[in-house]
């Protein structure tokens, strides 16, 4: 088992999708400084993926800053500083095309979606989306 | 990267059948590539020649950097090899058949075949024709990895497989992993089967090659196209070569891009729909681009509307 949430979605590059998923794991506090991250054969044997795509996945994190090295261990996870807010925003940009598309659909312009997305932000279960998120 | 196995000119025929037709490529090494195509297609005589069990009628074939024409058992030991309909001396248990394959493979890890063995849950007391077929291929896996090959070479692994089976197959093979330039031909007809695992796909139909390619640049070029036109038209004509199977139905347009440039396309489906409204493109898989192209090819016979370029 990968201690983090990860369910392929078809069509977007599965390394791209790790990548991110990771990320998200690290953010969201699954994954916290110091844990040992599982080896790129683990990676490739549960996702049942290319060993070059889990490698490929592996060496951008560390690139990153999200993985380092530990001799004898292997990889650990690292919590680098936030990126910077327009980073973080562009990570946002697929889900957004999506709700666009949508929205579309049903005739509907930027300002009725930042209104639907006011409405959510007030549900129950809203809060946790907007919730402000401090460096774990 | 030097290729781990050179394909060049190579032509089978079996009396007036030509199972494969001036076949050329390269399977690079350190990666995993498919050779896909539908059945009869020619994947099990490509791979036969290649690895010196049938003579090619023309052509060259280098594996490991030698003449596949005179691979010598020192090569065999580098090379992994499990096959759909592959022969087994039945009568073992399975516990004798690897005390039979061990002496011939110097390099045999004793210890990574048990490790195996327990993966797979093989009974090592049971005689492999009383074996499911799902065992014995999963016998026969153990089998060509224990000596750690540089190359595997797969030949329709899954077929008949349950999905149990086929992961448990997968998973052991991926304890390879870690093992420097290891690499792995598998050929399948059905894309699903390795979707995930490969890095490369090449597609055979008719004895010819019809397209070779990383798995990501595939992805990244690929589109299914809808368009949505302000009233019913009638499919262009002369559309652009790079749009595959077309199609009208009411308001919509729908065709697979093989070549998406969003600007470009932009300009194109207002040239040849004008009554386009809007569009939109949206990404596929590599088992949507193997159908996409499969239809193409059914349909005009030809490889050009594949080309990248």
């Amino acid at each position: 088992m990968l201690p983090f949430t990860f369910q392929i979605e078809d069509g977007l590059p599965v390394s791209d999708q790790l990548e991110q998923a990771v990320r998200k794991a690290i953010f969201t506090g699954q994954l916290a400084d110091g844990d040992i991250f599982p080896s790129v054969r683990t990676l490739s044997q549960e996702l049942r993926i290319s060993p070059t795509t889990a490698h490929k996945v592996v060496a951008a994190l560390r690139e990153n800053g999200y993985l380092a090295s530990r001799p004898g261990i292997g990889m650990v996870v690292r919590t680098p500083n936030l990126p910077e807010r327009s980073k973080r925003i562009e990570y946002l940009q697929p889900l957004c095309r999506e709700l666009l598309r949508e929205a579309g659909d049903l005739h509907l312009e930027v300002e009725d979606v930042v209104e639907a997305l006011r409405r959510a932000a007030k549900q129950p279960d809203g809060d946790r989306a907007a919730m402000k998120k401090s460096k774990p | 990267m030097k290729p781990i196995i050179e394909i060049r000119n190579l032509r089978k025929r079996f009396g007036r059948t030509v199972a494969v037709d001036d076949l050329t490529m390269d399977v690079p090494e350190g990666q995993v590539t498919a050779f896909l195509g539908p059945n009869g297609a020619g994947k099990t005589s490509t791979i036969k020649c290649l690895l010196n069990l049938l003579a090619p009628d023309a052509g060259e074939i280098r594996v490991l950097g030698a003449d596949s024409s005179r691979l010598d058992s020192a090569a065999f030991r580098q090379i992994g090899y499990v096959s759909e309909n592959q022969e087994m001396p039945l009568w073992m248990t399975v516990r004798q058949f690897l005390d039979y394959c061990r002496p011939m493979y110097p390099a045999w890890d004793q210890a990574f075949a048990d490790l195996l063995l327990k993966q797979f849950d093989l009974p090592p007391g049971t005689k492999l024709k009383a074996l499911s077929r799902g065992m014995r291929i999963k016998a026969a896996l153990l089998s060509s990895l224990a000596y750690r090959p540089k190359l595997v070479v797969l030949d329709e692994p899954f077929s008949g497989l349950d999905p149990l089976v086929r992961d448990e197959f997968i998973r052991g093979m991926l304890e390879m992993t870690e093992q420097e330039g290891w690499s792995v031909f598998v050929s399948s007809h059905d894309i699903a089967e390795v979707e995930r695992l490969a890095d490369r796909v090449a597609i055979i139909h008719r004895g010819r090659l019809q397209l070779d390619e990383a798995a990501e640049s595939l992805v990244a070029r690929f589109r299914g196209i809808e368009v949505l036109l302000e009233s019913e038209a009638a499919t262009p004509g002369n559309p652009p070569a790079n749009w595959l199977n077309l199609e009208i139905s009411g308001r919509v347009a729908r065709f697979t891009d093989s070549r998406y440039d969003e600007r470009e396309l932009d300009g194109a489906v207002k040239k040849n729909l004008p009554q386009a409204r809007q569009w939109r493109a949206l990404p596929m898989t590599l088992r949507d681009i193997f159908v996409a192209l499969a239809r193409t090819y059914r349909l005009n016979g030809s490889n050009q509307a594949a080309e990248g370029n």
